[in-house]
């Protein structure tokens, strides 16, 4: 019993109270807040990591009742990491945040509320436990996405709540449906009891499927996915990094313990229809998110539909019920993760370097910010999955478990969105070096960080607002060129190194994810 | 949108001496639901609603503006505050005293410490859950939160997560 | 078929507040209206939660209060935290309706797309 678990959950949701509290007294109440929580999270993700590593998978009781009657924390390899994963993902934010993100204390409190929803997404082991972090965590990002400051964030942030919590409301739905006819909400106690009542019951299918449907639509999904490129775009650089990394990830993830831990293999050989429509959906989400990605011209839309066809594979490599193709998914997942995040800050940095977030804009942006540049071409060919990167590693094991399992669909669609990621990363690196920058970079100066949050809402507007605004931002500054802060460079070389080692050490992540796989398959 | 409450806000006795007569045992009632979390029905949710319901009367009766004036700011802000600490303080003070987190009986006052535990922390959500109703309803009566609600709302739905 | 729809006459009414929720968000074109039918949905789930819970003739869950069939407090307390996630969703929509209103001056949304595409 290792108290470092639900302390995962209180002391972020503790720090964010602080800003609320003393706001009004000391403006740097939010950043200090944030930074002191992050630092207390990663001390305790790792700690979470080394007992997991030595002494295998934890679990907690809430309030000393003992599971299945209270509420289950557990830690195993997977969730380990992936509660790693949060706090250095939320460690870049906040370090990125400081010089381009909103800087308001708010914003912080809701970065901190939404670290504490993923955590406990990530540590759960109870089924409604799990439906309450996921509200946490979608209730934050909605508030998140609405820090942008046009209108038009405003409306990606309503339609994202409104498609978000149907889908939630159907996992709510789900979940009532298995514990009407078991009676119980635990994972581990349900993977016991609905053999019992029979996997090809109609409550049990109908729970299912809705549950399914629920983390579909919260994972972005084809056709479920309409909210993501929306929110993605309007949303603030630091934000959508943020997002982008970890809250489809949570979903995904929930996903996953949903099909090994709750439904374990054994209804896939019951029931095998029931998983045959999720690899379905999954792989025409591959092609669609793919070659939607190819039709983009902004950037960060373009990356947004990747995240789609990403996280199509992740599900299928879930869906095909093979220990290969699982691990495969959960190091894509883990690689994704830290891919996008760095892929985000970058192509932020080179938004503000270049004025503008569309293909054309970036031509020949290698001259005036050659590290960001080169850290996004790392990250890029690493989504591609060129070895030794992770990506490789991810969609590899998952390309292997397919075959293994006879599901060449899996496999094909898998060779298929390669080639369709190296289309539009291709085009982004050749327009990144092969092309000469414009002539005169002075149309949208965004030399410090206050004014790039007015960016966004420049960049949305037509072109007389840009001017008028870069007119007064450029009097209060003094003039030359923007650069790339230091502190988004450090994020984006950081992602990029982590990118490749990760894919170097592929071998024993996966053997950190193999006891959990393993536990299911028997 | 910050000139719509001038304009609709329509005095009338009915209302006012309505609200004068009714609103102490809403206000009552809501704190008696917030303290029979326990062995009875009852919670920090429901209660924090009905004492949020009660400020809200008096706001409809007597002018937003001015009750916003009377208690929104400072008060929402540390009811909020004030609530989320003590629970958490609960939680933590358990995993101190070597139990697991928010488990009561690691006081050492076997179940009256639990029934006192629980009702304890009806009593933090409750003011968490009012201060938050009541920041957001003049929020959105002013329309001028911005961004300042949403993080409110947040505390909300942590707040009502254990109950 | 009637013998089923009387005696389960409340799984007949969450359907239909589902579904009346569910055409309210995709067919209102007005914003406030989908988020009222969003909270509509969520009503009838919690419909379905509670009603499901309700054992007849038993007695509440504490000691000393009666023998017999205690009635589960579980459904109630999920739904009570729903209920509590369902207003924070609907504080949260309707700061970003509010918002939405002063930049476009309007809650219709074809209205909202027109002004949007023209931009």
């Amino acid at each position: 019993m290792t108290d470092a678990l639900p302390l995962l959950v209180v002391v972020p949701i503790v720090f964010a109270l602080a800003p609320i509290a003393v706001g009004r007294v000391r403006e740097s109440a939010g950043w200090l807040a944030a930074v002191a929580a992050t630092f207390v999270h990663l001390g305790l993700s790792v700690s979470v990591l080394a007992t997991v590593l030595t002494a295998g998978r934890t679990s907690y009781a809430v309030g000393g009742y003992p599971p299945p009657f209270g509420i289950e924390l557990v830690a195993d390899g997977v969730s380990a990491v992936l509660v790693v994963l949060v706090s250095v993902v939320t460690l870049a934010t906040v370090v990125y945040a400081r010089s381009v993100g909103p800087r308001s204390n708010t914003f912080y409190s809701e970065l901190l509320i939404l670290t504490a929803g993923i955590s406990g997404v990530v540590v759960t082991g109870d089924l409604f436990n799990l439906y309450v972090f996921l509200e946490i965590t979608g209730l934050a990002t909605y508030a998140l996405v609405a820090t942008g400051r046009s209108p038009a964030a405003a409306l990606a942030s309503l339609k994202y709540l409104l498609v978000g919590t149907i889908g939630a409301s159907l996992y709510l739905l789900g979940v009532g449906y298995l514990y009407i006819s078991t009676g119980s909400l635990n994972m581990a106690d349900l993977a016991g009891l609905l053999p019992e009542l029979g996997y090809d019951s109609p409550l049990v299918l109908t729970g299912f499927a809705l549950i399914v449907v629920g983390l579909s639509v919260k994972t972005a999904l084809f056709p479920l996915h309409t909210w993501q490129p929306d929110a993605y775009a309007e949303s603030p650089d630091s934000v959508t990094a943020y997002i982008s990394a970890l809250v489809s990830t949570a979903a995904a993830y929930a996903l996953f313990r949903v099909i090994y831990a709750v439904f374990t293999p054994a209804f896939d050989a019951a029931v095998p229809a029931a998983l045959d429509v999720l690899v379905v959906l999954a792989s025409v989400s591959v092609v669609v998110g793919s070659v939607l990605a190819v039709l983009q011209s902004d950037l960060k839309r373009m990356l947004a539909y990747s995240s789609v066809a990403q996280f199509g594979l992740v599900v299928a490599g879930f869906a095909v019920v093979n220990g290969t193709a699982t691990l495969g998914g959960l190091v894509h997942l883990v690689g994704h993760g830290v891919m996008k995040a760095g892929l985000f800050v970058a192509v932020g940095a080179l938004a503000t370097v270049a004025g503008g977030r569309t293909i054309d804009d970036f031509a020949g942006m290698a001259d005036r910010a050659p590290v960001v540049s080169a850290a996004f071409a790392t990250l890029a060919f690493a989504l591609v999955g060129v070895p030794p990167a992770v990506g490789f590693a991810g969609k590899w094991h998952i390309v292997l478990g397919a075959v293994e399992a006879g599901r060449w669909i899996v496999a094909g669609v898998a060779v298929v969105s390669t080639l369709l990621t190296l289309a539009y990363f291709a085009r982004v690196v050749e327009r990144l070096y092969f092309r000469d920058a414009p002539a005169a970079p002075d149309v949208a100066d965004h030399p410090d960080a206050a004014a790039a949050a007015d960016a966004d809402a420049a960049l949305t507007a037509d072109g007389s607002g840009t001017t008028a605004e870069a007119e007064a931002a450029a009097d209060s500054i003094d003039a030359g060129p923007p650069t790339v802060s230091t502190q988004a460079r450090l994020v984006v070389v950081a992602a990029a190194v982590a990118a490749v080692v990760l894919g170097v050490f592929a071998t024993d992540l996966i053997s950190i994810f193999e006891p959990v796989v393993e536990v299911s398959f028997q | 949108m910050s000139g719509a409450d001038e304009g609709a806000y329509v005095e009338s006795t009915i209302i006012m001496t309505t609200v004068r007569a009714i609103a102490p045992f809403v206000f009552t009632f809501g704190v008696f639901v917030m303290f029979h979390g326990a062995d009875s029905a009852g919670g920090g949710f429901q209660g924090g609603v009905l004492v949020a319901a009660a400020v809200l009367l008096l706001a409809f009766a007597f002018g937003i503006e001015s009750t916003r004036a009377w208690l929104a700011g400072p008060l929402t802000r540390t009811a909020i505050a004030a609530g989320g600490a003590a629970f958490a303080a609960i939680g933590l003070g358990a995993i101190a005293l070597e139990g697991a987190f928010l488990e009561y009986v690691a006081y050492g006052y076997g179940s009256t410490g639990t029934k006192y535990g629980i009702e304890l922390v009806e009593l933090g959500i409750g003011a968490v859950v009012s201060g938050v109703l009541v920041g957001l309803f003049f929020s959105l009566a002013s329309g001028d939160f911005q961004l300042s609600a949403e993080s409110d709302t947040e505390a909300d739905a942590t707040g009502g997560d254990e109950s | 078929m009637i013998d089923l729809l009387v005696t389960h006459y409340n799984y007949l009414v969450v359907v239909v507040l589902i579904g009346i929720g569910l055409y309210g968000v995709t067919a209102s074109p007005n914003l406030v209206k989908k988020i009222i039918g969003l909270n509509i949905f969520q009503v009838g789930i919690f419909l379905f939660f509670v009603t499901s819970g309700y054992v007849d003739g038993a007695a509440p869950p504490l000691l000393g209060h009666g023998s017999g069939p205690y009635a589960s407090p579980l459904p109630h307390v999920l739904i009570l935290t729903a209920i509590v996630v369902g207003v924070s969703l609907t504080a949260v929509a309707l700061a970003l309706v509010v918002r939405i209103y002063d930049a476009y001056g309007t809650l219709d949304e074809d209205a909202i797309e027109e002004v949007r595409t023209h931009d």
